[in-house]
């Protein structure tokens, strides 16, 4: 392995390599991990469901153009949108910057987290898991 | 060895050929339909990059008055012409673990390793360019893009130009230009090449196709088979015509974060330079570098570029400005690199400043009525 990367250990991953953080207020915080963003370069543009829009586990939310490719940004759980971060609309840069915390994605609150949080990785699990996923991409040629 | 499946089209409209790509690719992302390399051309049309605004790419007078059809890729990059003279090259493969590009340091590189193998063999050095161009000796040939879809299939387009013209291509695009001489069109030509200028003979489109063809089978090691759409693709690439590719909401769509524009001129040492930015938020999308001062095209090109996409932040601008620098140090001996900051500087704040009066004007142009695709 070449690269080390930051994975934060009080939140939970998804396989399309988003970070999710569960708030006081039942909010879930949502962004993007460090291995996902170096597989897709810097982020050039991006767009956010607005406040109040219903999203469905799996389903388009937004999109984005990164150096290395365009693509759909898959919302991690169902739920309805509370808050987008502007501050990453204005500058995408943001994300790859400081991708677990001011370049955070969007803020949802879940319509079915116990469920849905039981597909994603966290905890104890998230060695092993990060480790698999490092070597996939690297046999894959995704990152070097 | 793989197989995959060669199509071969021309003159195809807007719509049907970015239906087309895009539906190859959902398919084989699916495991539906077999990767796909696709060689074909364009009715004159011209295309903007997923995310530009295209009333600010296209001059869509100049379009509607001569009847060509203007639309909205699914990748990114900048607006591009493309018709009889301009080779597009799509390849639609699975975006799962695959041996046919394990070990692909950079994708957009490898999947334009066909090109470059079966430009190398007109003896043409094609090198690949980060982010999204193939050049020769500094002048781009091809621009590139590259889309993941929701089924996981890759999409990568390229647009390969085989002979250009530039008048005309200045006519369509919105450019810096406050008028089209042939100044103008002589620092447009000087920063591009096609694929005729670099051969000593003039060669068929169908010729190049067949040697791209080549380049790929070289380049990948896969047996690649003419063979033509099955009926259920024709299907699908109908409907996402109509739901997508022929609906002004996908063309048309507005973006969150407006564009604005600064420009900047000031007198330097080494003669008058000329500045106009782009601005999308805190990013420089395009950057035009002109004026009197004595350099090559070829570092002015590679400045322009690498603004691209770029932070508008001083510091990451100092750092790129400082590494094109040093890669053309004799080239730019005539125009310092401070007047050059400087005067982007000011455009930036020029384009800053525009942002926020059109913002704060409620009759402003920032109604953003998200398409259904967006």
């Amino acid at each position: 392995m070449n690269k080390q990367f930051d994975f934060k250990l009080d939140r939970f991953y998804n396989s399309n390599h988003l970070w999710m953080k569960k708030g006081d207020n039942g909010h879930v915080t949502v962004g993007m991990d460090e291995l996902g963003l170096d597989s897709l370069g810097e982020m050039a543009y991006l767009t956010l469901p607005a406040v109040g829009t219903p999203v469905e586990m799996g389903k388009a939310m937004g999109s984005m153009e990164a150096a290395k490719m365009t693509g759909e940004l898959f919302a991690p759980i169902s739920g309805i949108v509370v808050e987008k971060n502007d501050a990453v609309l204005q500058n995408p840069l943001l994300v790859n910057e400081d991708s677990y915390d001011t370049g955070w994605l969007v803020k949802i609150e879940p319509a079915n987290w116990t469920e849905e949080s039981a597909a994603m990785v966290s905890g104890d699990a998230l060695s092993g898991w990060i480790d698999a996923e490092i070597e996939r991409f690297e046999i894959q040629g995704i990152i070097e | 060895m793989n197989t995959w499946r060669y199509i071969k089209n021309d003159r195809v409209t807007a719509f049907a050929g970015l239906a087309a790509d895009e539906i190859l690719a959902n398919r084989v992302g699916a495991g539906t339909s077999q990767p796909t390399l696709r060689l074909y051309t364009y009715q004159p049309c011209a295309l903007v990059g997923r995310f530009q605004t295209i009333e600010n790419e296209l001059n869509l007078d100049y379009c509607a008055k001569n009847k060509i059809p203007v639309n909205r890729r699914p990748t990114g990059g900048g607006a591009i012409i493309m018709g009889e003279n301009q080779l597009g090259v799509a390849l639609a493969i699975p975006g799962k673990s695959d041996e046919t590009y394990a070990n692909a340091r950079e994708r957009m590189a490898q999947f334009s390793q066909g090109i470059i193998s079966g430009m190398a063999t007109l003896g043409i050095d094609v090198e690949f360019r980060r982010k999204n161009d193939l050049e020769v000796k500094g002048k781009k040939i091809a621009g590139l893009g590259l889309h993941k879809t929701n089924t996981g299939g890759l999409l990568f387009h390229a647009s390969l130009l085989v002979d250009l013209d530039v008048p005309y291509m200045l006519n369509v695009l919105q450019t810096p230009f406050e008028k089209i001489s042939d100044k103008e069109i002589d620092t447009v030509a000087e920063r591009t090449t096609t694929v005729q200028r670099e051969v000593e003979s003039p060669l068929a489109m169908d010729e190049i196709r067949h040697i791209i063809l080549n380049g790929y089978k070289n380049a990948f090691h896969s047996n690649i088979l003419l063979n033509d759409y099955s009926d259920e693709e024709i299907v699908e690439i109908h409907q996402l015509e109509k739901d997508k590719y022929m609906d002004s909401d996908w063309i048309f769509q507005s973006t969150e974060v407006p564009d604005s524009t600064g420009k900047s001129v000031i007198k330097t040492d080494g003669g008058l330079l000329d500045i106009r930015i782009v601005l999308a938020g805190k990013m420089i999308k395009s950057a035009y570098i002109g004026g009197d001062f004595f350099t090559s095209e070829h570092a002015i090109a590679d400045l322009e570029q690498s603004l691209r996409w770029h932070s508008s932040r001083d510091k990451l601008l100092t750092e790129t400005l400082s590494q094109v620098y040093e890669r053309w140090s004799s080239d730019l001996a005539n125009l310092s690199m401070e007047s050059l900051r400087k005067a982007i500087t000011s455009a930036i704040q020029k384009a800053e400043i525009m942002a926020r009066k059109t913002s704060s004007d409620p009759y402003g142009c920032f109604v953003s009525p998200r398409g259904a695709h967006a």
